[in-house]
């Protein structure tokens, strides 16, 4: 009768020692099967880090903006434009000034539109002739000039959900909230968007001859 | 610490200025008492990880007594004895993984001060540990890239790579259209006007891997997976063996073959223990994500230098951030991901 019995501990508690074993060896390192069930599994909404990235914020003059619920900064942009307030200069609609003008060199000389074609894009798709302190969107509503990527949206949809979550344009400061992000025209010139060809800024001249 | 060894030259041992000694190999003289170390010498001579040490370990013991000689000799000037009570210090510390949070601060104070009584300069250098509730993570844009390489230039001057034998932890590869990632076919060294008609442009770099290969082959766990996700490396407690390069399936890790020099005047003097503070020869290195940088909240030296955002860090554990925005919206991809490595770096196209 006893026999038995003790055999039957014995192979409970190796059973429970193995089990302990095993549950040991699973517990720390390799918690998760991969990246992203850590990354579920983990989340956490409305963290509170002890680092921020105001200090970073500090130095560039922001505007808030909230996108359809997303909120986050973009440089200021009125007190980056030499010339502002524009109406200084333009204080009569354009022609009567073009007209005063004839036979000197016109102002703004060096701007020459290369986004999308004529047929598209004139100067006074997005600037307002009688009014050339703000901007106008194609339905004529008035755009602040610190907004203009409500211009640019109106045509680059894609361009503009990928930017407001974060996948377009480039991030300033730091990766701790509040987030500040580049807008439109911090990157691209709005008369001419496209990205210029230059040399890269740097050669490896050792890897090279290395690698002859 | 020293990197020139000063603890050493002084007292005179017997060896010259290494100018070009082995790498561990095969000049003429005196790599040959690198013999199998027993646990007492393991322990004893990893902290210092310089292979010229190596060379003559049983020396170690003479060192300790002359720099407690040098410390307690009247003759000495007062910045000798610091310097080697410093030194004496620095070569019986630990692994920084196990360190206590007070040694951790004096171990950084030493290698400070020791860098003061150097050069006269002053070092910024922190230990701050990972925050709770962050997992640091990266995405690149491979639409956006235009091969500039900006970022490959802030990395050098943030870092503190060696500037002769053109260290360098990124790479821009330079893609051909139509070929897919082909490594083999592409050229990381290019010098014509970019973006080349044709050709697409992709960044490598450590990927900082959730399941990092290069963690489980090191034999001295000098290198580890930080809690926020940064695989780190002790520089202090690394020996050199570059296991985890070869174990690395993306060329992230680099080695140092020579001593490293930055002209004192480019030294970036915000530093962190774990991240861009002075290598020695001997050593790996690689990204450390800029952990002097973005311990502190801010970006990486190569996200705040590219000029046209394909680049994003962020923490993945913060459903509100940039790169969970990316990850959730935008099709991502990573290199060889059926290796089962977990890189936290991933590409995207717009």
């Amino acid at each position: 009768m006893k026999q038995p019995t003790t055999k039957i501990v014995a192979s409970v508690i190796t059973i429970v020692i193995c089990l302990f074993a095993m549950s040991c060896k699973h517990s720390n390192e390799h918690k998760y099967h991969t990246v992203k069930d850590k990354i579920e599994a983990e989340s956490v909404t409305d963290i509170e880090l002890s680092v921020s990235s105001d200090k970073f914020n500090e130095t560039i003059k922001t505007v808030p903006i909230n996108e359809d619920g997303v909120e986050f900064l973009i440089p200021e942009r009125k007190s980056q434009i030499s010339s502002y307030n524009c109406t200084e200069c333009h204080t009569k609609p354009i022609e009567q000034l073009k007209q005063a003008q004839v036979g000197t060199k016109a102002a703004h000389w060096n701007i020459k539109l290369q986004h999308a074609g004529a047929e598209v894009m004139n100067c006074a798709t997005c600037h307002t002739s009688n009014n050339m302190d703000n901007l106008h969107s194609l339905t004529n509503s008035e755009i602040d000039f610190n907004y203009s990527y409500k211009l640019c949206s109106q045509c680059h949809q894609q361009e503009f959900k990928d930017w407001r979550g974060g996948a377009h344009g480039k991030q300033l400061g730091g990766w701790a909230p509040p987030r500040l992000s580049n807008t439109c025209v911090n990157c691209h010139n709005p008369h001419k968007p496209a990205f210029e060809k230059r040399w890269p800024v740097r050669f490896n001249t050792q890897k090279e001859i290395e690698r002859r | 610490m020293s990197e020139d060894n000063k603890k050493w030259y002084s007292l005179n041992l017997g060896r010259s200025k290494k100018t070009e000694s082995c790498g561990c190999g095969k000049t003429s003289e005196s790599c040959e008492s690198e013999k199998p170390k027993d646990g007492y010498d393991q322990i004893m001579d990893v902290p210092m990880s310089r292979r010229s040490a190596f060379k003559k370990i049983t020396a170690g013991l003479a060192i300790g007594a002359g720099a407690v000689s040098t410390a307690c000799s009247v003759v000495s000037g007062d910045e000798s004895k610091e310097k080697s009570a410093i030194e004496w210090e620095e070569y019986f510390k630990g692994n920084y993984k196990l360190m206590t949070n007070e040694e951790k601060d004096k171990t950084v104070d030493r290698l400070t001060r020791s860098y003061e009584l150097r050069t006269g300069k002053n070092l910024n250098m922190s230990s701050k540990d990972a925050e709770e509730d962050v997992l640091f993570g990266y995405a690149f844009n491979i639409s956006k890239c235009q091969g500039y390489m900006d970022c490959v230039n802030a990395c050098v001057e943030e870092n503190n790579q060696d500037r002769s034998s053109e260290m360098q932890y990124i790479r821009i590869h330079e893609m051909e259209d139509g070929k897919g990632f082909n490594f083999e076919e592409s050229d990381d060294n290019y010098y014509h006007e970019v973006p080349a008609e044709g050709h697409f442009y992709m960044g490598t770099q450590c990927f900082h891997c959730d399941n990092p290969p290069c963690v489980e082959v090191c034999p001295v766990e000098a290198t580890w997976m930080e809690k926020d996700g940064i695989v780190v490396i002790d520089y202090d407690w690394c020996v050199g063996c570059r296991y985890c390069m070869a174990a690395c399936p993306y060329d992230g890790r680099r080695f140092n073959w020579k001593t490293p020099e930055v002209p004192e005047e480019e030294v970036n003097k915000n530093q962190h223990y774990l991240g861009n503070r002075l290598r020695k020869k001997g050593v790996m290195e690689k990204c450390t994500f800029c952990v002097q940088r973005t311990r502190e909240g801010k970006n990486p030296a190569c996200v705040e230098a590219c000029p046209t955002g394909s680049r994003t860090f962020g923490n993945l554990l913060d459903p509100d951030s940039n790169i969970r925005w990316i990850l959730d919206n935008k099709k991502v991809f990573r290199l060889k991901e059926d290796l089962g490595t977990e890189p936290k770096f991933w590409y995207y196209m717009d």
